[in-house]
């Protein structure tokens, strides 16, 4: 079962149309990367799955349901977590209030404060200090076990590594293959070719808006990954 | 001088609760709400109408439950389909609101001013020390703590509480958790003009009801919010006790000058302290 799919989907912000055509699916248990240089439309098509950047025509659809209109909160409901870009910790919360933001309480799974807690020790050190007073690896953590408390059947992340350093990024690649195995579908929008490398299976390359390929990450030799991620 | 305190406090009170809900709508909606002065004198008139037929606490029942209904339907039809307007619209907007409301209640009850009595067994007086002060008064102070302290314990530790910080900051992050914050936003205006007819209605045994009251105590709100700090409902309690206070024993002591105190005081803070006493959504 496709848990995201976009058909062919146009968007864009305001008048300045950023998406031009692109399509690509998310099934049950899958690592898929979504690579490409900045500024290619990686971070609208998250934007257009949440509703903050405008669908002007194709489908996204979460769980087969095609979503009209797109809502911010829908993608949650519907097993689909996303730890965005630039983190967005939300200011004036602790850090167990950021947590208990994405617990979703009609959603049963094994994530809960404890298992946050248990897969990132430090977030339970600091668990009533302000969310935004912590360095960006430990942000960088909340907002994953932030939306792993929704008990996601997706989790997509968007420039995760951003601002790490390459020993957090390690840790970080290293905690989102555990995930996978556990079941957790993955969407990663990288451009850290070790992250992807260690995470992705299957990948779409993003070009000018649109999607130019897609394929097995096992395929590509390190000079062709290279090319498609660099700046 | 106790008296000019505690008179103070009473208008801190009515200040408080009227400030609060306009804390409440900013922080949801980003909305500059002049309509909020109209919801409180609508508030009034109608715990005035409704305390004819149930008494003063079932005209108190009523009018907080009207005006409610009234926050949710302004919600739906004009701060939702507003929201990506320029402010300046929707400020605009609220104003014409206002004053559409000031007209409703002029044609309705009439432009003379109407009086509430004190309800029993609030309307006698009690001895505090070398006075006799009026229990109605205290009764005031008393609702205004109520509701600062039932808004902490919801915003601290239920989960809607979470859900209005976490929006108030960061709607888009909070609808990405699986919050829908349109709903949220209903509920949380309704909220906010709720609050505003509970101050009117109790506001009324001590005020001579007129279409005109609601702008009155409108600007000193706006006064309270900003020098709190803009969404701070911990601010707004402290700006509303100070000014409250400022409010009153200026008009005992100078009362050439008392109007401008508050306005005064809003400056000196902003001055010394651009965010207000708190910092933001605190």
């Amino acid at each position: 079962m496709s848990l995201l799919e976009l058909q062919n989907v146009h968007a864009a912000y305001g008048s300045a149309r950023v998406l031009h055509g692109v399509s690509l699916k998310v099934e049950k248990g899958e690592r898929v990367a979504l690579i490409g240089r900045n500024g290619v439309g990686k971070t609208t098509v998250v934007n257009t799955c949440i509703g903050a950047a405008r669908l002007t025509s194709g489908k996204v659809s979460f769980m087969t349901r095609v979503q009209k209109p797109i809502r911010a909160f829908r993608a949650a409901r519907s097993g689909i977590s996303i730890v965005p870009q630039g983190r967005r910790i939300v200011p004036g919360l602790t850090v167990r209030e950021n947590l208990l933001l994405g617990s979703a309480p009609d959603r049963k799974g094994p994530w809960n404060l404890e298992a946050v807690f248990a897969m990132y020790p430090i977030l339970r050190e600091r668990a009533d200090g302000l969310g935004t007073a912590m360095s960006g690896g430990q942000q960088q953590m909340l907002a994953i076990g932030r939306a792993l408390m929704a008990n996601p059947d997706l989790l997509i992340l968007d420039e995760p590594s951003e601002g790490l350093a390459p020993v957090v990024v390690d840790e970080l690649g290293a905690s989102l293959v555990r995930l996978a195995e556990q079941g957790t579908a993955i969407l990663l929008i990288e451009q850290n070719f070790g992250l992807i490398r260690s995470v992705g299976d299957r990948y779409y390359v993003m070009a000018k808006g649109s999607v130019v390929e897609d394929g097995r990450l096992s395929a590509l030799t390190a000079e062709e990954l290279k090319r498609h991620v660099s700046v | 001088m106790l008296i000019q305190i505690l008179n103070g406090l009473v208008y801190a009170g009515l200040l408080y609760i009227v400030s609060v809900g306009l804390v409440l709508i900013f922080g949801l909606r980003r909305v500059v709400n002049f309509a909020h002065g109209g919801f409180y004198m609508v508030g009034a008139y109608a715990g005035y109408t409704a305390a004819m037929v149930f008494g003063f606490w079932g005209g108190l029942i009523v009018a907080v439950l009207v005006l409610g209904l009234i926050g949710i339907l302004l919600d739906y039809v004009v701060f939702r389909p507003l929201q990506n307007a320029d402010h300046m619209v929707t400020v605009l907007v609220t104003f014409g609101i206002l004053l559409v409301f000031e007209d409703v209640v002029q044609m309705i009850w009439g432009a003379d001013t109407l009086s509430v009595l004190a309800p029993y067994p609030f309307d006698g007086t009690v001895q505090l020390g070398d006075i006799l002060f009026p229990v109605y008064r205290l009764l005031v102070i008393a609702v205004a703590i109520a509701v600062a302290l039932g808004l902490t314990l919801w915003l601290r530790f239920s989960r809607a509480g979470l859900y209005v910080r976490a929006s108030s900051v960061d709607a888009l992050t909070t609808g990405m958790q699986g919050v829908d914050t349109e709903k949220l936003s209903l509920s949380v205006v309704g909220l906010g003009t709720a609050l505003a007819g509970l101050s009117g209605v109790i506001a009324s045994p001590l005020l001579a009801l007129s279409p005109s009251m609601g702008s009155s105590i409108l600007i000193e709100s706006f006064i309270v919010v900003v020098t709190g700090g803009l969404g701070s409902f911990a601010g707004a309690f402290i700006a509303a006790l100070l000014i409250g206070q400022v409010h009153n024993l200026g008009i005992v002591y100078v009362p050439n000058v008392a109007s401008m105190l508050p306005l005064l005081l809003m400056v000196v803070v902003l001055i010394l302290k651009p965010t207000g006493f708190a910092r933001s959504y605190s």
